[in-house]
């Protein structure tokens, strides 16, 4: 993977710089910030995070197997009391709920670990420890011969440190 | 001609003008910058001779309560004063007392966060690992509870032949579910949570055994925007799981109670009454752990007394809630014209355990009305004093809930008295060392602080302020002078 590191210490200026970036589309831009700003969320704009779907599969399948789950083991193993049913949805409800629960949470953090692409187990390209700290950086992936233009625009737009990866 | 403004450009201001969640609310005027924050809360993980002290004590009294429980299972059940009709007794009252610690720290964590409330930001991480801490020291009571405990996974409801068929209309089975998953549920908020800040940890260990250890635990955390969004939305879905959760879980240990048949368990008050008095209860713990951490640790000016206070309102509110359950209680007894319940009520409060409902109404009802006053919650020394009552309050209320019932049902043969021994004290005093160990060891491990939640709230470096359409007023309001009381 190659590309354009742009070291910066201040946000408004990161948020010029992808702002620029992104008009001259030299390749996919990866942003590290040292917290959530709702101002880099904007000016990257991506689209809506698609744990919710993971989400709601987990709940679904969770919901079913607890209702599943107690069903079954009332057929198979019948505690017979007169005049009661031998599986009740009433009561059931706490366990369908408790699963739904569980399992939708499990699964929500699945999603966010598959979309996330964690666990990383290898270096990062462009990734600085100082990005944790309270720095920022713009990763942009380009071919070579795009990677001076880049550079320059992101000196331009107050770059600290700018760097060549590969 | 008024100027319109198309859908996606309504969309764009929308997401402009909305505040981060964590700066609803907050201030932390003291707190300048990202590198102050990791500095000052990464300091707090250096050992010191006090915190050292405090994990000797806490195994001490784990070592006390270990050594009780091999002499309970050497001699059986009986040296826990258990004596027939009584045979649920401190055991599962300080079940219900550690189920009901737990809940604070999810509803200061999830509930909280759903509502925007900002004063969670800083002391949210020490809840939630309060709430882990608390529902693992709730899970040893069943099994303590038990005559022969290494029998402990016939109490999981699984199919089986050994004749011990699962009971999915019984409470204690809706127990095992729920208590399984709050405790799953809330260890993964806590987790997920702390993957952020232990990448900051990572990146500033110079030790190569402990960076990697980081490492792995922060599951090579980056920091992208692609990282950062999909964390968002997990948190938020897993806020919105977790608040449910908090209500279902103290409902369902209330039907433990409520599905019986004594005078006084019968009612259908239970759940409401037992979540408020889970969540009041774990607010007071909330209190007597983090107002000393402030002040050990030097982080005044992150828990802020206006966080305190706010946390005290909601400690009132709570108590309010409960005080109210309280007096309906009555009102249900006297209301139900049933004989054997106006007894039970009167022997309760007038009678054979008048002194443990003293205890319960002044600690839970009577001493939480000072903190209408704005000077008392913004005082830390009574704050942390009333903190310790309502511990002990909220102690006796299962005290009162589980042994007048079953000391006193329906006919007078059922009628005895209780008898705590010095087994049932010293396994009590090993839970608190349980907990205490845990949560000293947690809090030189990791942040007692969320590191990036705070940045949130804190002011980014910018090189010309308040200028290219960069809306900051949601992250950082400045310091308004006029907010009444001392602010530290």
């Amino acid at each position: 993977m190659r590309g354009v590191l742009g070291h910066f210490r201040e946000l408004d200026l990161t948020v010029d710089a992808i702002e620029e970036l992104k008009h001259a589309d030299f390749g996919p831009i990866t942003v590290y910030s040292p917290t959530p700003r709702h101002e880099l969320e904007h000016v990257i704009s991506a689209p809506p995070s698609a744990v919710r779907r993971f989400t709601l599969i987990g709940g679904l399948l969770g919901v079913t197997f607890g209702y599943w789950i107690a069903i079954w083991v009332s057929d198979y193993w019948p505690l017979v009391v007169g005049g009661k049913p031998i599986a009740s949805w009433v009561p059931y409800t706490i366990i369908g709920f408790e699963v739904m629960v569980l399992v939708g949470a499990l699964s929500t953090v699945a999603g966010m670990f598959i979309n996330s692409r964690l666990p990383k187990i290898t270096h990062t390209v462009g990734y600085d420890g100082r990005f944790s700290h309270g720095d920022f950086g713009v990763w942009v992936e380009c071919d070579p011969e795009d990677a001076s233009k880049c550079e320059d625009m992101l000196r331009a737009n107050g770059a600290s440190e700018v760097r060549r990866e590969r | 001609m008024a100027a319109t403004v198309k859908p996606e450009e309504a969309r764009d201001l929308e997401v402009l003008h909305r505040p981060n969640i964590a700066s609803a609310d907050v201030q932390l005027p003291a707190v300048r910058d990202y590198e102050q924050v990791d500095n000052e809360i990464t300091a707090t993980l250096s050992p010191t001779a006090a915190w050292y002290i405090g994990l000797f004590i806490a195994v001490g009294f784990l070592l006390i309560g270990i050594a009780a429980w091999m002499y309970q299972i050497y001699s059986g059940l009986g040296v826990a004063g258990y004596n027939p009709p009584v045979m649920w007794g401190v055991y599962i009252i300080t079940f219900v007392f550690w189920v009901g610690i737990g809940h604070a720290g999810t509803l200061i964590s999830a509930i909280l966060y759903l509502f925007r409330a900002g004063f969670r930001t800083t002391i949210y991480r020490c809840a939630e690992a309060m709430t882990v801490f608390a529902v693992m020291t709730a899970g040893l009571f069943p099994i303590l509870h038990l005559g022969r405990p290494w029998k402990f996974f016939w109490l999981i409801p699984y199919p089986n032949w050994r004749y011990l068929w699962p009971n999915f209309k019984s409470p204690l089975v809706w127990d095992v579910f729920a208590i399984l998953t709050y405790l799953t549920v809330s260890t993964t908020f806590l987790y997920v949570g702390l993957i952020p800040d232990i990448a900051v940890l990572r990146d500033r260990e110079k030790n190569p055994i402990r960076r990697r250890i980081y490492g792995v635990l922060s599951l090579g955390w980056r920091n992208s925007d692609r990282e950062w969004r999909h964390f968002a939305r997990a948190y938020l879905f897993l806020a919105a799981f977790s608040t449910p959760l908090v209500l279902s879980v103290h409902s369902v240990v209330s039907f433990d109670f409520a599905m019986g048949l004594p005078p006084g368990w019968h009612t259908t008050i239970f759940p409401p009454y037992f979540v408020a008095g889970a969540i009041f209860s774990g607010i007071g713990m909330v209190f007597t752990i983090i107002i000393p951490l402030r002040k050990w640790f030097r982080l005044q000016h992150y828990v802020t007394l206006n966080h305190l206070d706010a946390a005290a309102k909601l400690c009132l509110f709570t108590s309010l809630v409960v005080g109210c359950a309280y007096m309906v209680e009555w009102f249900i007894a006297w209301y139900s014209g049933l004989q054997v319940e106006q007894d039970y009520f009167w022997n309760r409060i007038f009678g054979q355990w008048w002194w443990a409902s003293a205890i319960l109404y002044t600690c839970n009802m009577v001493l939480p009305l000072s903190l209408f006053s704005q000077r008392l919650r913004r005082n830390t020394t009574w704050l942390f004093i009333l903190s310790i009552f309502i511990n002990i309050g909220m102690w006796f209320e299962r005290f009162v809930i589980v042994i007048p019932s079953l000391s006193h049902e329906f006919e007078p043969w059922q009628w005895s008295g209780y008898r705590p021994t010095w087994v049932d004290f010293a396994i009590l005093a090993g839970s608190f060392g349980w907990f205490s160990m845990w949560f000293l060891l947690f809090i030189k491990q990791f942040p007692v602080i969320a590191i990036a939640e705070v940045k949130e709230i804190v002011k980014p470096r910018l090189k010309r302020p308040h200028d290219h359409g960069i809306n900051i007023s949601g992250q950082h309001v400045d310091y308004e002078r006029e907010t009444p009381g001392k602010h530290e």
